[in-house]
């Protein structure tokens, strides 16, 4: 029974994200949250955290320079895959080509040197298998991945070879991808969410290329094919790929597999431009997006916190999972279960290679929109100000040590730890102390990541609804810079 | 690492192809005194088990006046019982490294937890309770009604075509249990009251009328004791009324215009009348739906979307229903294309289906596809258990899980060309057209 359905809680919460008060213009005084939690201790739960062991991958440097990791599993007759490409992502677009990376990616598949788009398209669904090329704007790599069953695997490494080795990218395969492309990237400027995050991230990043979101339309607009030749040609190497596969195959077959289908994907000598982290961001500010005949308003808060490889990234984690990680989080039991603002609320954290963001976001009722946002930032302000109490703290470490048992069902999800491994170069040992780091976080570095992090100055606050109820709320707070749909500043105060 | 259950046979197929068997589940299919159903599928792949229990009772069971009832009922679910806190259930299970949700469609509401393996009793316990011993009051109906009037705001008031959602089925089905959204209605949202949430968690959440499966890390008589424990001293409830399914049969073609004043792009809806799930041409009408409209290799993407470039896109799906049923098509018109030839192309798509040859390649992918996702599926505990809940709910048959996607290698081109001959007519057809309401200060593509 597939039909349209209607959940009690959003789990995947858009990143959307709400701002700190300018320096104690608001008071923070909100109550712990208690009408929205009960708790009468009566279940009986296994106060034990299961043990698990995770398997580990075999890994194999290839002569070409990309990296093999391969996590057998024959529980299912099914393998899948992704190959990992640095440098290929939109991190590395030329400045007046935003997208140029995320266009390449989604044109290799619209025909090789001996295969059409309409070929490409029917093979894949008649062996019922998935592959897929993509590269976001903001990414530094791009991604070929996909998965079928046993059998069919061969053939698909043979198409997925044609398509990342001989992408011919025809003309007019490129004339239709435009025009499809410019309908969704005009439809996306409808959904309040994406205007939301969009505006976060120009905000948050500045230049960098962390502050893009998706491509535009003249960027669309002035892509030639030369420019997808040329971007593909130097970009798709394989010195610092990683190939990943799992599933129903060893690594003996992987690897013949892999080295006589990618035979002519030779090393280029060549490296990435090295990855640098935004400028910091000076004081924080309220930007409005008018979305007129909004009946909610969507929040972000948020500001620049940390790169992957970070020392604070465990204890960030864990400061988050009480905050806001999900509906045991302060912001979904106070503002959702207490207050009923909202159906979905959550905070997280992007940690790229370079300084990533950590952010707050909701979606609320019109008229509630003050008394929302105050809450939100009162919450954030309550996890600098106070220390977490010891129960909470332990509930949400428990909650992310014993979480890993369920990773063992999904051999993809298995293989995608041992990948970040490789990625960030973290230590060989790093998963397998996993729960011991996060076990060590004491309220002190809980509270001090809250400091610094979540620090008012820091934070960006973003709202976009109905200009007519919406504006004068926020002009409250401290002055506002309003912008309307279309992403054009139309006035400030 | 230990195979799930039985790994299939390898067959040589004519040279290096090899199509491996996948592997069945098998389970055990019970009920307790009270008359809830139990079904145990053990496998020791993963420390991992999950639940799922489906009560019957949807959308189609609302009365009228109270449309959107069962699904804020289901978020009363988590607002305690006898031995359980308000918000208690989803703290002890997130807190203990499980996930859960729960989920309203029109035809059941079905709640669900995975969590590590030591905590089964723990699982059993948190669904128990709230199916014996609900908490009901005033102030939680109040705060989750806000929560859902919330969530029908951020879904549809506040979304491009959420409007269109709602028209689609109210204007193609006249049988008022199936024609209205499941979300409902702010008015009806704001009638509820708690004596209605204390009749209906009487009526329809009673044990014998529910069905829970239970799957992964675990043992079966192991299950079967706890729920012994736990859910049998629930007591049973005579049987809810039956739903009337029953409808006219369309005979003339309907037609809506709506405008959007959040939509930038306009959008066409077309929706044909077609017997339940239930019905033996279910397998015909879903590979129908696959060869018009699903992936890339499908006719309207290749014809409309890619060739004619009449459309950014363009798909056919038909979800499951027990009662009144549509097969959906829907399409968005590329800027400077009008919409009647965009329609029009859709309808010559739909003839081309009914007159011209049906490949052997356009019927290999659906049942490759089937294959594919019955295998697939298999790899998380919880959709096993909520597979074999659901099927055991629609088909009284949790097998099906084992025979769905088998069947369709005895579907022949001639009974997919029949489906699209017999229900794929104009006078079953009902069409809403959605055009962008212009609005000052944003651009949009008309």
């Amino acid at each position: 029974m597939r039909t349209y359905r209607t959940s009690i809680v959003a789990l995947a919460v858009l990143a959307l994200s709400a701002m700190l008060a300018a320096q104690g213009q608001m008071p923070p005084q909100p109550q712990s949250p208690t009408k929205g939690l009960v708790r009468k201790g009566k279940v009986p739960v296994s106060n034990e955290i299961l043990k698990t062991k995770l398997p580990t991958p075999a890994e194999v440097d290839l002569p070409n320079g990309a990296h093999l990791m391969v996590l057998e599993d024959h529980r299912l007759p099914q393998v899948s895959f992704q190959i990992f490409i640095s440098g290929a992502g939109g991190y590395y677009d030329p400045p007046d080509n935003a997208g140029l990376a995320s266009f390449t990616a989604s044109l290799m598949r619209e025909g090789t040197t001996t295969r059409t788009s309409e070929q490409i398209s029917q093979r894949l669904e008649v062996m019922a298998a998935s592959l897929s090329v993509g590269a976001s704007v903001a990414a530094t790599e791009a991604t070929v991945s996909g998965g079928s069953l046993s059998e069919q695997f061969p053939a698909l490494i043979e198409m997925a070879a044609d398509v990342v080795l001989h992408p011919s990218f025809p003309e007019e395969e490129l004339a239709r991808f435009k025009q499809r492309t410019r309908v969704s990237l005009t439809q996306v400027r409808a959904n309040p969410g994406f205007l939301a995050q969009e505006m976060f991230q120009r905000v948050v990043y500045g230049d960098h290329p962390g502050s893009r979101l998706l491509a535009t339309i003249p960027s669309l607009d002035k892509t030639t094919r030369d420019s997808l030749v040329e971007f593909h040609r130097t970009h798709y190497v394989p010195d610092h790929a990683a190939i990943a596969i799992s599933g129903d195959i060893s690594m003996a077959e992987a690897r013949t597999l892999i080295e006589s289908r990618f035979a002519a994907w030779k090393k280029a000598g060549t490296t990435p431009a090295p990855v640098t982290d935004p400028a910091p961001i000076s004081g924080s500010k309220i930007y409005f997006i008018a979305r007129p005949n909004s009946v909610q308003t969507n929040l972000i808060v948020g500001g620049q916190a940390i790169e992957r490889t970070n020392p604070d990234y465990d204890t960030l984690q864990v400061m988050n999972k009480v905050l806001g990680g999900g509906p045991t989080g302060r912001l979904f039991i106070h503002l959702r279960e207490e207050k009923g603002y909202t159906y979905g609320i959550g905070s997280s954290i992007n940690a790229p290679m370079h300084r990533g963001e950590w952010s707050a976001s909701t979606s609320v009722r019109t008229d509630v929109t003050e008394p929302a946002l105050h809450d939100l930032l009162a919450e954030i302000a309550q996890m600098r100000d106070q220390p977490v109490s010891d129960e909470e703290l332990a509930d949400a470490k428990r909650a992310m040590i014993a979480n890993f048992a369920l990773s063992l069902e999904t051999p993809s999800q298995l293989l995608n730890y041992y990948v970040t491994r490789w990625r960030y170069h973290l230590p060989a040992d790093y998963w397998d102390r996993y729960a011991e780091r996060i076990s060590a976080v004491g309220k002190d570095q809980a509270q001090a990541v809250a400091r610094k992090y979540l620090a008012a100055e820091r934070l960006q606050i973003v709202a976009v609804g109905d200009p007519t109820k919406v504006g004068d709320v926020l002009k409250k707070l401290g002055s506002v810079e309003t912008y309307d749909a279309d992403g054009k500043r139309i006035g400030s105060n | 690492m230990r195979r799930l259950l039985v790994m299939g046979v390898v067959l040589a197929l004519g040279g290096s192809l090899a199509a491996v068997t996948p592997p069945t589940i098998k389970y055990s299919d019970t009920k307790l005194k009270n008359g809830l159903r139990l079904i145990v599928a053990e496998d020791h792949v993963a420390p991992v088990f999950s639940i799922a229990v489906v009560y019957n009772v949807g959308s189609r069971n609302e009365r009228e006046g109270r449309t959107g009832f069962a699904h804020l009922f289901e978020h009363m679910m988590f607002r305690g019982s006898e031995n359980v806190g308000v918000g208690e259930h989803f703290y002890t299970i997130f807190s203990n490294g499980g996930t859960m949700n729960g989920t309203t469609d029109k035809e059941r509401t079905l709640y669900f937890e995975t969590m590590p393996a030591n905590q089964l009793e723990a699982g059993m316990f948190l669904e128990a309770d709230r199916m014996r011993s609900l908490a009901i009051t005033k102030e939680s109906l109040d705060n989750q009604r806000n929560a859902v009037q919330e969530e029908r705001r951020s879904r549809l008031d506040d979304q491009p075509y959420g409007h269109t959602f709602e028209a689609i089925d109210e204007q193609a089905i006249d049988n008022p249990a199936y024609k209205h959204s499941v979300i409902g209605s702010m008015n009806d949202l704001n009638a509820a009251s708690v004596d209605d949430v204390a009749s209906f968690f009487r009526t329809y959440y009673a044990p014998n009328n529910a069905i829970i499966a239970v799957t992964g890390d675990v043992t079966t008589s192991h299950v079967q004791e706890l729920a012994r424990k736990y859910f049998e001293p629930v007591p049973a409830q005579p049987a809810p009324p039956k739903v009337d399914i029953a409808q006219a049969p369309q005979t003339a073609e309907r037609r809506l215009s709506l405008d959007d004043a959040l939509a930038r792009v306009p959008r066409l809806d077309i929706s044909y009348r077609i017997p339940s799930s239930l019905s033996p041409d279910d397998d015909s009408i879903r590979v129908l739906a696959l060869v018009l409209g699903s992936g890339r290799s499908s006719r309207f993407y290749e014809t409309i979307v890619r060739q004619k470039q009449l459309a950014s896109s363009a798909s056919a799906f038909a979800p499951d229903s027990r009662g009144p049923r549509l097969f959906q098509i829907g399409a968005t018109p590329i800027p400077g294309k009008s919409l009647e030839d965009l329609e029009a192309a859709i309808y010559a798509e739909i003839e081309r289906v009914k007159t011209g040859p049906i490949e052997n390649w356009e019927i290999e992918k659906a049942r490759n596809t089937a294959r594919r996702q019955f295998v697939g599926g298999l790899q998380s505990s919880l959709n096993r258990a909520i597979d074999l809940a659901e099927y055991a709910l629609m088909y009284d048959n949790p097998g099906e899980i084992n025979t769905r996607y088998l069947r369709l290698d005895k579907l022949n081109a001639a009974a997919i060309q029949r489906v699209a001959k017999q229900y794929l007519t104009p006078e079953n057809r009902s069409v809403v057209i959605t055009r962008p309401k212009a609005a000052a200060g944003r651009g949009g593509l008309q």
